[in-house]
């Protein structure tokens, strides 16, 4: 270990710490500072600044060496980080470089990472859903993993909160599987779109078939004009940064709004190595953090500490919080802590051709797809698996495929010129059961260049997950042959787990210390003064893109812990 | 094999000693750009409403492409189809390919082309904003396919030629249709045969 600043206490002292500025740790940093705390944010990675480190936002397609494509060096050099589908030239440098963050895959994980400030929320798909009533019921119907402790009439008033300033497009479409929210207008569908939407509606009336939710301003309000926000132009290139501020990200949103307040600091190039928690006083009462370039270590001291670094990695840091209260890390009084883990089943694919519609086209470029809401075992259990999953699907003219006999020349050259004939792309969102084997733990013997054990990862696919995939395609494959399509084509791409990059739980929450970590406020039974709102709480998986989830359960801790802080119990 | 035309087959080995990129940047001398050039230009010409491939560059663009995406399996035939077009243009004109009339090009291209269609295009376009680019999983048989059919080497070249040709300044804003910042989405445009298609 380096120096440790033992003088300038005060100055490393702060109401409030909020470990990770991604879209979770960037939410709780605008709600501490907003209501008068001083609020030190960690973030591991480099500095973001909105528009100023956006470096390829507005370039062209020949801008790029490669046009975006992958060449061998990237594959080699990330092989992980390659994997994912937004690696590219135009968004790798918002990725980790997989070289310098090692870890173990006791099984296969592909774990995706981005370490900067804004952290995945530069990167993030950007797709929003509301759990529903179901979806909370899960455990307890079904009989998996634990209660929760809330339910949706308590995180409901939150997605409203966190939906009017993060700006969220949908349609209020009437549906308990999926509530609505606080929408701006939404997306249109297509033409083919639409024709399988009423196609599949009226051959399964108990399946919706509804337009894709999403955090982009299709008209922004005073409080989107406040965060100098404006409209989404249909440019579909967020992953690099967005000139108008379009999509949301804690860069364009909630850090800038946090620093407006004189009450945020935001220290990036700090790796937190663990939590320090006081005996005599029964607290955690600070972070020691590695400064990612010096390696000097510094400790920083608050009242109340909130753990944003993603699911994972939040459950590596308490892993490494070690003290004799708390011999197994912070708050593991009952061995549970990195266990639990799940994430979401991407395996199941579907492509399609449609023929007709040649008269029409599309004009943009739209930043969300068409989705079903969860069909399967929504009211009772019907199916050889348990719960069910998301679909999404979108329809497309794929360019210059109708040629004729040439293949070089003038007529050639019109033809691949032209829009071509109809696809349709159709892929699945799958709940997964959360299980005990499935977990992660500290290396004994591999360390990082911080010193900090690397995190070995045990997690995979079980018998439900094959089911369930199996149904999707069945299913699928059934909706789009009623809905006039053929040459169905169905794909597992046999996809490790964790490039859904929708890895959750470790450290859950749950009605009893005994069989769970965090309580309804996020707080950590053995360690209150310690919340957990990134993905690692979640007791299950849904089906629903879990971000606006984070969003919404950080908010309302946020505030439970000022209030509590105030009433002198924190 | 009726690719196979007479003349030295160029052996892969002379490319192969080693696999360091810059040997093989070293092989696409200025003559070979200027071949990958006018290949690109038989395949994709100039037309009275936009430029071809050549005036896109397409030489360098494969250059740089072929030499740091392609496996050493598909640079290996991507040399085998630059020698095969070399040779036929020598066996059948001689002449060089650059000094062969359109119609001479078009013919040794096709010489090439000829044999079982390579069915190697992913065709699946990534589902915008869903979540996640669909990944087929088709890729790997395709590439399989293309290793298998006797016409691959043309394949390969009007591939390199349609991607850097579409991609490039003057094919996605002349030949196509490229808007950068769209502002709004409609989903339903009235379209004609003839309407050039998004470039993006």
């Amino acid at each position: 270990m380096g120096n440790i600043n033992s003088k300038g206490i005060d100055q490393n002292t702060f109401d409030a710490i909020v470990i990770g500025s991604g879209i979770s740790g960037g939410w709780a940093a605008k709600e501490l500072c907003e209501k008068g705390l001083k609020t030190l944010v960690l973030e591991r990675g480099r500095d973001v600044k909105h528009l100023v480190d956006y470096p390829t936002m507005a370039k062209d397609p020949w801008d790029f060496p490669h046009r975006n494509h992958l060449t061998l060096k990237m594959k080699e050099e990330n092989p992980i980080a390659s994997k994912c589908y937004a690696f590219r030239e135009d968004a790798m440098h918002f990725f980790v470089k997989d070289k310098e963050h090692p870890y173990v895959q006791e099984k296969p994980f592909d774990w995706i990472r981005g370490y900067q400030v804004g952290g995945k929320s530069l990167i993030w798909a950007r797709q929003t859903q509301r759990w529903s009533k179901y979806d909370f019921e899960g455990p307890a119907r079904d009989g998996f993993a634990v209660d929760w402790p809330i339910r949706y009439e308590d995180i409901a008033p939150w997605y409203s909160h966190v939906e009017k300033f993060v700006g969220i497009s949908g349609n209020k479409d009437g549906l308990d599987t999926l509530p609505d929210g606080e929408f701006l207008p939404p997306w249109e569908m297509n033409i083919v779109e639409k024709a399988v939407q009423k196609q599949i509606m009226q051959n399964y009336p108990d399946r919706k078939v509804i337009i894709g939710r999403c955090a982009h301003l299709t008209q922004p309000k005073e409080i989107h004009l406040q965060q100098e926000r404006g409209k989404c132009q249909a440019r579909n290139l967020c992953q690099r940064g967005c000139p108008f501020g379009g999509y949301f990200s804690s860069n364009s949103s909630t850090l800038p709004w946090a620093a407006k307040t004189g009450n945020l600091t935001l220290r990036p190039d700090s790796v937190v190595h663990s939590i320090i928690y006081d005996e005599k006083k029964e607290k955690a009462t600070g972070v020691r953090v590695i400064d990612a370039q010096t390696k000097n270590v510094t400790e920083y001291f608050a009242k109340i500490i909130f753990v944003n670094a993603a699911a994972l990695n939040t459950n590596l840091i308490l892993l490494n919080s070690i003290s004799s209260r708390f011999p197994n890390g912070l708050g593991n009084d009952h061995g549970l802590l990195g266990k639990y883990v799940a994430f979401q089943n991407y395996r199941g694919t579907l492509s399609a051709k449609i023929d007709g519609f040649l008269d029409s086209y599309y004009y943009g470029r739209r930043p969300c797809a068409v989705m079903m809401p969860n069909f399967r075992n929504v009211h009772k259990q019907e199916t050889d698996f348990l719960r069910g999953y998301m679909v999404f699907f979108s329809a497309y003219r794929s360019r210059g495929n109708i040629t004729g006999p040439e293949q070089m020349g003038e007529a050639f050259k019109e033809a691949k010129s032209e829009a071509g004939s109809w696809q349709i792309s159709m892929m699945m969102q799958g709940e997964t059961i959360p299980k005990e084997t499935n977990q992660v733990s500290l290396s004994k013997d591999q360390k990082d260049q911080w010193g900090i054990p690397l995190l070995s990862i045990s997690v995979d696919y079980d018998d439900n997950d094959e089911k369930s995939l199996k149904d999707f395609l069945t299913q699928g494959a059934e909706m789009l042959d009623k809905s006039g399509c053929k040459e169905i084509t169905t794909n597992d791409s046999k996809q490790a787990p964790g490039l859904d990059i929708h890895e959750v739980g470790g450290v859950r929450m749950g009605k009893d210390p005994k069989t769970s970590l965090l309580n309804k406020w996020n707080q950590l039974h053995a360690c209150p003064n310690v919340f957990i709102t990134d993905g690692a709480c979640m007791t299950s998986t849904g089906t629903q893109n879990p971000s606006i989830t984070f969003m919404a359960l950080t908010a309302r801790a946020a505030t439970y812990a000022v209030n509590e802080l105030k009433k002198g119990n924190l | 094999m009726a690719i196979l035309i007479g003349g030295a087959m160029v052996s892969t080995e002379t490319f192969f000693s080693s696999c360091k990129s810059d040997a093989k940047e070293a092989f696409f001398t200025k003559e070979d750009i200027s071949l990958l050039d006018e290949i690109g230009e038989t395949i994709i010409p100039a037309t009275a409403s936009s430029p071809g491939a050549k005036a896109a560059k397409i030489g360098e663009f494969i250059k740089i492409y072929v030499t740091d995406c392609y496996s050493p399996a598909d640079q290996q035939t991507f040399f085998e189809a630059i020698s095969h077009v070399k040779n036929s243009s020598q066996k059948k004109y001689g002449k060089g390919f650059l000094k062969l009339t359109i119609a001479q090009r078009q013919d040794v291209l096709t010489e090439l082309e000829k044999g079982k269609p390579a069915t190697v295009t992913n065709n699946t376009k990534p589902l915008a904003g869903s979540g996640d680019a669909i990944q087929t999983g088709k890729s790997d048989e395709a590439k399989n396919k293309l290793k298998d059919t006797p016409n691959r080497y043309f394949s390969m070249l009007k591939e390199l030629t349609l991607l850097g040709y579409f991609t490039s300044e003057p094919g996605a804003t002349k030949a196509l249709r490229y808007v950068e910042t769209p502002g709004y989405y409609k989903g339903n445009v009235p379209y004609v045969k003839g309407d050039k298609a998004w470039a993006t």
